[in-house]
């Protein structure tokens, strides 16, 4: 079949020049080394691997990247699960509305939405003049720091949480959840015997993306955290841009596509776990 | 339009290294022939279709139209029909749009498919509802748009692919009627694709039985029912009492009965089958078997009694019309049951 | 009961949670103050008007806007045809090709960046029209395909077979029948690719240079340095934008297929 090639061929020579090629060649430079001078030196060379290996930053670096997102993806999970439900049993004509209402966010600018938290969390923000108003005379410090951080991930990761856990509702339907309760389940026990279980791949789905997003996120820790938080990604960004050490920045690369294909792994096992 | 004579050689599909979804199968279809092709879910008489239509390429064999080889014609050089299963009609434009298709793609002139697309919609009865779209149709109006954009084109043959699966069973009895009637009207050739045993032997001059790819009787649907060529044809045709039974001195044992066989048997393991409606609840005389056995269960279906008979360790499904004035048999009655030997079908049994 | 309205109400304090930081921006976007003060001492339009003479950002949001257009016509000539051979082919390999050219949207943008900074600089590519629109290709490219696939997945069921049986060649049946019945998923992959162009800010930071740069870099750098409302007159805009976009995803596909799988 000739014509097949040729209708993929453009799409697929894009991907090679822009995808897979610079994927490579980023690889490849985590073999080498930064000179002092600046530039990178010939490789292959361990050197760069080694020096990351014993600093002590970036083995906190990871755990704390790691930690952090895994507290986020729980987060986002506790918040995303009731609205996800409430949305899955809404009567149909407002189920469209409520869907569309959790989803949109999804394409609105990170920048645009972390901003917005800078509006909410702010020395001068809403929440701040909430807490005064309600007689807090110094409210506590939410931007600049990780609890601003973690709250707004936990709010920009929610529509992507919402749509997966909508998705594994798909095998759920309102006449398995009465054939429990008419067999004499109570509601919370027809929550953890029918609903959850059932719910649990969407579950999966979404906490995988949470995590994997969090490990990546880039523009809410920039802002947010004003420097002080730093995470995998932000210090990519600083290795590559500020300090100009490319071959830093690529191990780092490598070492979050490394956690990347360990959660992944992980979720494949889940998976399986709970789809026997 | 003058019938077209379709012949298939040796045509087969193989799909990887599966047992291949149509062996080598041949048939001769006359000019303006309504040929049924019947079988189970897998038989292979979609597949069959589609390769005749060109939607499928053929791993072998051969198609010819009045003796041209189309094998490897693309199906938009094929000349044939074919409405399909769930009608595929083109959801975007109005029914008259649909229907004049086929004759934009000939290049036809403006006022010759207008013509023509009003034909057609007469001929299908739905003339009136030329502006309007596929979703507010009905099922059976979906049909016959999807009939009349097939029929249009005037092609040599005309593939049906279960086109009547979809309807509700009032309207496919007419549709039935509805189809069988345009077809010997216009005398084109038919290739007819259906599970449904009933509309093969209503509708069909020829009936193909279809089994793991191969044809497993072809005949009229008179022979398939009467004279089943094979255990798998009795049983998929029609319904049938099933029972084991061992042929010995030309005369047939089943439990500890003894019956007559239609023809000479050789001696061995036999299936025995006998069409539920074919017993009667009377005494025998030459020419019939009888049997003496009793009651089981008795079930009434309106214009059918369905007994169930136990005798000689065997059990017979026995079915007759009800008749006014004349009172069921009751459950435990000691009854005598009968079937003409020639209504006996006995087919050799594997033994494993 | 309690328990029902307890539930109510956290059903309505998470949408809130949802939608604070969206809603947010715009009355705070017409703010009188000289700073993010909440609740804001008076409203006005400065900052609208203030918006126009911050040329950087004007300027940017012209980049940005032409350079969506470019990706979205580039993303579709490109992803057409792929989606066409994938969502339809049925050959050894097509998982595999599936993978391979969606891949770039399950990796951290920031690792795609940084690779694509790295070959760029060898080539000259930084700041050029031509780098951003390949930077934004890589992400919008898998986009476009996934959205153009499942369009083609959900077409009706043999129609195309019915038209070539009817005598049209190929390109007519693309033509006269695959095409019209997927302009709603074209529709869609164009306002989606659009949008994710217009948003792409992590890849920008990487490929942008003094000389060109996008609207969400710009934003981004505003932001870095100054907390004012101008930047809420910008997101409240872009909110807006997004907005209407969504209504024509839901109109065109329905929201929830354009974006689930």
């Amino acid at each position: 079949m000739r014509l097949p090639g040729l209708l993929l061929g453009p799409a697929l020579l894009v991907n090679l020049a822009i995808f897979i090629a610079p994927m490579a060649n980023l690889a490849a430079l985590s073999f080498h080394e930064a000179r002092p001078s600046g530039g990178v030196g010939p490789g292959p060379t361990l050197a760069t691997w080694a020096s990351i290996a014993e600093d002590e930053y970036y083995v906190e670096l990871v755990t704390g990247s790691i930690g952090v997102a895994l507290g986020v993806t729980v987060l986002t999970l506790l918040a995303g699960y009731p609205l996800a439900l409430f949305i899955h049993r809404a009567a149909p004509r407002w189920r469209n509305l409520l869907m569309v209402a959790c989803i949109s966010p999804l394409l609105v600018s990170a920048v645009v939405r972390t901003y917005g938290w800078m509006v909410i969390l702010g020395d001068t923000g809403l929440v701040a003049a909430m807490l005064r108003f309600l007689g807090m005379a110094k409210p506590p410090r939410m931007v600049f720091n990780l609890t601003g951080v973690v709250i707004a991930l936990v709010e920009i990761l929610m529509p992507t949480m919402i749509l997966c856990l909508l998705a594994g509702f798909g095998r759920l339907n309102a006449s398995l959840e009465e054939a429990a309760a008419s067999l004499g389940a109570p509601r919370w026990r027809v929550f953890t015997r029918v609903v959850l279980p059932l719910s649990l791949p969407g579950v999966l789905l979404g906490c995988l993306l949470a995590f994997v997003l969090t490990v990546s996120s880039f523009i809410t820790p920039k802002l947010l955290g004003g420097g002080r938080v730093i995470l995998l990604a932000t210090e990519i960004y600083d290795q590559a841009i500020v300090t100009l050490n490319w071959p830093v920045a690529a191990a780092l690369s490598v070492l979050s596509l490394a956690v990347f294909g360990l959660a992944l792994l992980l979720y494949g096992r889940l998976l399986r776990v709970v789809e026997a | 339009m003058a019938g077209t004579a379709l012949v298939l050689e040796g045509l087969t599909k193989r799909y990887g290294t599966l047992a291949p979804a149509v062996d080598a199968l041949s048939l001769t279809v006359q000019p303006g022939e309504f040929i049924g092709l019947l079988g189970p879910s897998g038989c292979g008489k979609t597949t069959t279709l589609r390769m005749i239509g060109g939607l499928i390429e053929a791993s072998g064999g051969r198609v010819l139209v009045d003796g041209r080889d189309v094998t490897a014609l693309p199906p938009h050089r094929r000349d044939m029909g074919i409405v399909f299963q769930n009608y595929a009609l083109f959801p975007h434009m109005d029914v008259a749009g649909n229907v004049a298709f086929g004759l934009e793609m000939r290049g036809m002139k403006r006022g010759e498919i207008a013509a023509k697309v009003e034909a057609a919609l007469d001929l299908v009865r739905l003339g009136h509802l030329a502006k309007r779209r596929p979703k507010e149709l009905s099922g059976g109006q979906q049909q016959r748009v999807a009939l009349a954009r097939a029929l249009v084109i005037e092609p040599s043959v005309l593939l049906l692919d279960e086109p009547l699966s979809n309807l509700d069973a009032k309207l496919r009895e007419e549709m039935r009627a509805e189809i069988q009637d345009i077809q010997r009207r216009l005398g084109i050739t038919t290739i007819f694709v259906t599970h449904d045993q009933a509309e093969a032997l209503a509708m069909c001059d020829r009936i193909a039985v279809m089994a793991q790819g191969r044809i497993a009787q072809l005949g009229t649907p008179h022979d398939i029912y009467e004279h089943p060529a094979s255990e798998f044809v009795a049983d998929f045709v029609g319904r049938s009492n099933r029972i084991a039974g061992h042929a010995a001195d030309g005369r047939l044992n089943i439990g500890d009965l003894t019956i007559d066989a239609p023809a000479p048997v050789a001696p061995g393991p036999v299936t025995v089958m006998i069409r539920p409606h074919r017993i009667a609840f009377t005494a025998g005389g030459a020419g019939w078997n009888e049997v003496r056995g009793s009651v089981r269960r008795v079930t009434y279906v309106g214009d059918v009694l369905a007994c169930e008979v136990t005798a000689g360790g065997a059990v017979f499904l026995v079915e007759q019309p009800t008749q006014p004035g004349v009172p069921p048999p009751e459950a435990g009655a000691e009854v005598c049951i009968a079937w003409r030997v020639a209504d006996t079908l006995v087919f050799p049994r594997e033994t494993a | 009961m309690i328990g029902r309205a307890a539930h109510r109400a956290l059903i309505a304090a998470l949408f809130l949670f949802l939608l604070a930081p969206v809603v947010l921006v715009i009355p705070m976007s017409f703010s009188a103050d000289a700073f993010l003060v909440w609740p804001p001492s008076g409203f006005s339009l400065r900052w609208y008007t203030a918006m126009w003479r911050e040329t950087k950002l004007m300027e940017a949001a012209r980049n940005s806007i032409l350079l969506a257009c470019l990706v979205c016509a580039a993303t579709l000539v490109l992803a057409m045809p792929a989606a066409l051979v994938l969502a339809r082919g049925r050959f050894r390999g097509r998982e595999a090709l599936v993978a391979l050219l969606t891949a770039p949207l399950l990796l951290p943008t920031i690792v795609l960046a940084l690779a694509l900074l790295i070959l760029f600089v060898g080539y000259g590519l930084i700041g050029s029209w031509p780098g951003l629109l390949l930077a934004h290709l890589l992400v919008a490219l898998p986009y476009g395909i996934r959205v153009l696939m499942t369009a083609v997945s959900t077409l009706p069921p043999a129609v195309e077979e019915a038209a070539s049986s009817l005598g049209a060649a190929p390109w007519r049946v693309f033509r006269r029948i695959t095409l019209p019945l997927m302009l709603p998923g074209v529709a869609a992959t164009a306002a989606i690719v659009f949008l994710v162009s217009f948003d792409e800010v992590v890849i920008s930071l990487f490929v942008v240079g003094p000389e060109l740069t996008t609207l969400p870099v710009a934003m981004f750098r505003y932001v870095e340095s100054r907390t004012d409302p101008l930047v809420a007159a910008v997101s409240a805009l872009l909110v807006l934008l997004t907005l209407s976009i969504v209504i024509v995803l839901e109109r065109a596909v329905g929201l929830g297929r354009a974006l689930g799988k």
